[in-house]
């Protein structure tokens, strides 16, 4: 769901490590952990793997000492924010067959989604996903498609060019209320207003990481205090 | 309509024009640049990631040594 959908759907990242979404059944879990065991992966950093950090919304983070991917890193996580549960991401999933092995990719919607965080390198990435999606698809458009873009493009002229060609429904303005500037065609006021929704969903990432972190500093005080003699 | 170039320049719009699967093969191949160099597996560190451990060690290289050296600079 990382750097590797990001490729697939448009924009360029370079990213080393393997996000996994899953469903974090215990049966899910041993699967996992069987997976993990053949590629020699071992956890390096707090929460330790176990079902009930991932569910409440902690990463756990893995690196595999085989031989075939040494020093790959591997994260699993169950819950982001703002993201549906994984049985609706499963549901609207991406699949790609390459060369002959099935990859399941989160679906673009919900990659987005999962890409509003407090980092600076998520926010050029979502632009460049939509943009592409945008581009691929605005000659011929579903109405998911154009409420997709309306709810999530971020490139002010291309949001001006779907307005002059889509009506905007009075839900999506409930949803997005930057798009009641549309009207004006000011390119200008829509870069601005941009800025100020990323820096809300900057900050609501922030706030909900609050209790999570406090949670990771209390697994990493524990962890160095039994590493000490 | 509004073209790619003009929103993201040539070389930007090029990569948008790929298909999905095209743009996976690209990748590929700077992958197989990137381990020709020997570039490693083993990711940066995020500091802006919530995630982010100062104590979670790192692989380093199998080698022992960094794998991509830089052998000369540029004063600025």
């Amino acid at each position: 769901m990382g750097g590797q959908a990001c490729v697939f759907y448009g924009a360029a990242e370079f990213s080393r490590d393997t996000d996994l979404a899953m469903f974090a059944s215990s049966d899910n879990l041993a699967r996992l952990s069987k997976s993990l065991k053949d590629l020699q992966a071992e956890v390096i950093a707090v929460p330790p793997f176990e079902a009930r950090y991932l569910r409440k919304g902690h990463a756990v983070h893995f690196r595999c000492n085989h031989a075939e991917a040494l020093g790959m890193r591997v994260d699993v996580m169950t819950k982001m924010r703002g993201v549906a549960s994984f049985p609706k991401l499963w549901t609207r999933r991406t699949t790609l067959e390459i060369d002959g092995s099935t990859i399941e990719l989160m679906g673009l919607p919900d990659l987005v989604r999962a890409k509003k965080t407090q980092r600076d390198k998520d926010w050029p990435m979502i632009r460049r996903l939509v943009e592409v999606n945008y581009f691929a698809n605005r000659e011929t458009p579903t109405k998911d498609q154009i409420r997709f873009w309306f709810l999530e493009l971020r490139t002010p002229q291309l949001l001006i060019e779907l307005a002059g060609q889509h009506r905007i429904s009075g839900q999506l303005f409930q949803q997005r209320p930057l798009l009641k500037a549309l009207k004006l065609e000011d390119e200008s006021l829509l870069a601005k207003l941009l800025i100020e929704e990323e820096e809300k969903e900057r900050q609501a990432d922030r706030h909900y990481w609050i209790p999570l972190k406090k949670e990771l500093e209390t697994l990493r005080h524990a962890r160095i205090s039994q590493t000490k003699p | 309509m509004i073209t790619p170039e003009e929103i993201v320049g040539e070389e930007w719009a090029s990569w948008y024009r790929l298909s999905p699967q095209e743009r996976w093969r690209e990748s590929e191949k700077l992958w197989q640049v990137y381990f020709y160099l020997g570039g490693s597996l083993d990711t940066q560190p995020d500091t802006q990631s919530p995630f982010f451990d100062p104590e979670a060690s790192s692989a380093g290289a199998a080698h022992g040594r960094s794998g991509v050296r830089i052998l000369r600079r540029s004063r600025v």
